[in-house]
């Protein structure tokens, strides 16, 4: 049943993978290897689609794994077993966070995260800066959008559109 | 802190995944503009703790974080329906436009958009951290914790995972060596 074998394979992914999308890429590497689901240069393919559209690469990926697969139903059940470890760890967590919050050691973790997060965005902005700012149209870009968040109200989807009728606009004008 | 209903909790995290490009971090400020800013039901504080918690718990971090408010709103089901969510018009996108993206993606205005998105996703990234840096109660502690933590993922490439699992054992340390033993 290649329907279950979607199932359990993209369970363990979603229960090994640590750190984000593109950390789902050696377990659909390896079953490429395994299975022949989808060859390599497919792999490559759906990576570079799951990475422009809407939602999170490694959900998009496996959605069209399971969708290369299996159709529309091994879409869906590569999806969700994907998410199913994390939805059970995040209830878990989410319950003894819940359940302890006055305890000394929780608020000590919790307070310890603060600063961690924002050291690790951080450092997502920082390792972005050197792929995506290469020349002068896209700090000019980055400067402009920076300053706009001073005088408007930060809707996220205003900086997206934004950004990409200036990209597009570039292309037809330059 | 107001209650919210499933069905509209569904429609906001759709519209999260909707608007969720260029990969995974965004969703922070995307969930701030929504819950925070535009309906008050999640602090800002608890968002960022969901935040480190996601990334340190395996897959996929925009799930996680999700996964996280839809828990704290309504539960078990909450958590259930955030998920659902947030992966609706991904999933639907991919099973309706894959192969006809797959051509267009070499199309120079889609990578003129693809370009633009781009700079947009650093440009949210950066006005997030000004946020977070703006909102912590910045004392010796949040200090030390966020310049070894930088330094670890910057100088000696520490994987976020191990950044989190080191300096929290490191800040938990830290607090009991800090705070009198009655007081904890």
């Amino acid at each position: 049943m290649i329907v279950l074998q979607l199932a359990y394979e993209f369970f363990r992914i979603g229960l090994f993978s640590f750190g984000g999308g593109y950390a789902t890429l050696p377990f659909l590497y390896q079953i490429s290897q395994q299975y022949s689901w989808y060859n390599l240069e497919e792999l490559a393919q759906m990576t570079a689609v799951a990475s422009i559209t809407p939602g999170p690469v490694g959900i998009n990926v496996a959605t069209y794994a399971g969708l290369k697969t299996a159709g529309v139903l091994g879409a869906l059940i590569s999806t969700l077993s994907e998410m199913l470890p994390s939805f059970i760890l995040v209830i878990i967590v989410a319950k003894l966070l819940k359940k302890f919050s006055d305890n000394f050691y929780v608020k000590a973790v919790i307070e310890t995260l603060k600063p961690i997060s924002c050291a690790l965005l951080t450092s997502v902005a920082i390792g972005l800066l050197r792929p995506e700012i290469k020349d002068l149209k896209s700090m000019s870009l980055l400067l402009i959008l920076l300053l706009l968040s001073w005088k408007t109200k930060k809707d996220p989807l205003f900086y997206m559109l934004i950004s990409m009728v200036v990209g597009v606009g570039i292309v037809i004008f330059l | 802190m107001k209650n919210i209903s499933l069905l509209k909790l569904f429609f906001i995290f759709a519209k999260v995944g909707a608007i969720l490009l260029g990969g995974g971090y965004v969703i922070l400020p995307i969930l701030i503009n929504e819950f925070v800013e535009k309906r008050n039901l999640v602090n800002h504080d608890e968002l960022v703790d969901y935040f480190a918690l996601s990334q340190s718990l395996p897959g996929i971090i925009a799930a996680n974080i999700s996964m996280f408010v839809g828990y704290k709103l309504r539960g078990k089901t909450g958590a259930f329906v955030a998920m659902l969510g947030v992966v609706f018009v991904p999933i639907i996108t991919i099973i309706t436009l894959a192969s006809l993206l797959g051509l267009i993606m070499t199309n120079p205005y889609v990578q003129g958009a693809l370009w633009g998105v781009g700079i947009a996703v650093i440009a949210l990234i950066m006005l997030t951290v000004r946020e977070m840096w703006n909102k912590s109660t910045r004392n010796t502690f949040f200090y030390v914790v966020f310049i070894l933590a930088l330094s670890g993922l910057l100088l000696f490439n520490l994987t976020p995972v191990q950044t989190i699992l080191i300096y929290t054992v490191f800040g938990v340390l830290y607090k009991i060596m800090t705070t009198p033993k009655e007081a904890r």
